[in-house]
């Protein structure tokens, strides 16, 4: 995070997730209500579809940057001593990166199989 | 009527305590004036206040867990016993007198004052009807401190998030039509605390005695910054 930009750009991208997280939400769920798939070749048939991937991904980017926005709000508010705030901040960015990774391998790899 | 208010005398008390009082309820009788009975009944007590009209902002204090002014405010609209506390966070300096220190600072530090770029006109700087509208329900704030001590974002950082007034008169400034600091002002309110830390919690809108809304400024700061982004 930015020294300058941290405060607006912060709040900015919250929102922008936010609004992206609950339209795909709302068609996520539409979707498994609807025709959920029956197998686990059909999810990966479905999550290899080059539209669905991509708007997947960015599913899981925008929820580890809204993620990250409220977790380093509730840290700033409550986690007051410099080493703990280090310890904390740096434990759900490597969390967040790492399930960002791993999101990504999964997503990649079901197209790369099928 | 019964009353238990907060006591705390540092130069001679260990710790806080809380003092029952009984003061008889009379028809129209505020806060204010049970304040000053019990007064009466022990000069030792000591609280704040002046106008007694809700327009010096002097006797704010924290009745029953609400923030709110002790002069405009009917005792007979209050929950028995009535608990008396001084504004919440802030240090006590005795019984129901708090120090307001921080809470001043972070208004200085929004400027709250006309700053022109252009050289001032002979006369007054003209605004039209329109542009005068722009500061009502802003210019009226009394500044009691009843806003930002209900703000828990306050409550953590009171040093450095401006805490809801002297947002509200951030945007009271930017708002102004004859104020040319625009983008200094903004800047200014850049960075994770001093604007950022509002959660849009609205204890503030809930408490002011002027039925003013920093939330709704504060929002309006945001949407100023965005549109000042793109």
């Amino acid at each position: 995070m930015s020294r300058q930009a941290s405060g607006f750009r912060a709040w900015v991208l919250q929102r922008i997730s936010a609004v992206y997280l609950g339209v795909y939400l709302v068609y996520l769920l539409g979707f498994i209500a609807i025709e959920p798939p029956q197998s686990f070749e059909a999810w990966r048939t479905w999550m290899a579809h080059p539209v669905v991937s991509f708007t997947l991904l960015l599913f899981f980017v925008s929820l580890f940057v809204h993620a990250w926005v409220g977790v380093r709000d509730v840290v700033l508010d409550y986690v007051k001593p410099y080493l703990l705030r280090v310890l904390v901040l740096s434990v759900f960015a490597f969390g967040l990166i790492g399930s960002g990774l791993w999101v990504a391998k999964v997503i990649f790899l079901a197209g790369q199989t099928v | 009527m019964k009353f238990i208010v907060f006591r705390y005398n540092p130069d001679v008390d260990a710790t806080l305590r809380m003092q029952e009082y009984e003061v008889a309820a009379s028809r129209g009788m505020m806060l204010r004036d049970a304040l000053m009975e019990i007064k009466r009944q022990d000069e030792t007590f000591s609280f704040r206040h002046s106008c007694g009209e809700g327009v010096c902002g002097s006797d704010g204090v924290n009745v029953n867990g609400t923030n709110l002014l002790g002069c405009i405010t009917r005792v007979s609209d209050l929950k028995e016993p009535v608990t008396v506390r001084p504004l919440p966070g802030r240090p006590v300096v005795r019984d129901l007198v708090v120090d307001m220190s921080q809470f001043y600072q972070q208004y200085r530090a929004v400027r709250p004052y006309l700053i022109r770029r252009d050289p001032l006109p002979e006369q007054e700087i003209l605004q039209s009807p329109g542009e005068r509208d722009q500061l009502d329900g802003l210019y009226e704030c009394i500044m009691c401190g009843c806003c930002s001590t209900a703000c828990p974002s306050f409550w953590w950082n009171p040093d450095k998030f401006h805490g809801p007034q002297a947002l509200l008169q951030a945007w009271r400034f930017l708002a102004d039509s004859r104020d040319q600091a625009t983008d200094e002002r903004l800047d200014a309110l850049e960075g994770p605390y001093r604007l950022f830390r509002c959660h849009t919690i609205m204890n503030c809108v809930e408490v002011c005695p002027k039925h003013l809304n920093p939330t709704v400024a504060i929002g309006k700061i945001k949407e100023l910054m965005l549109k000042k982004a793109i």
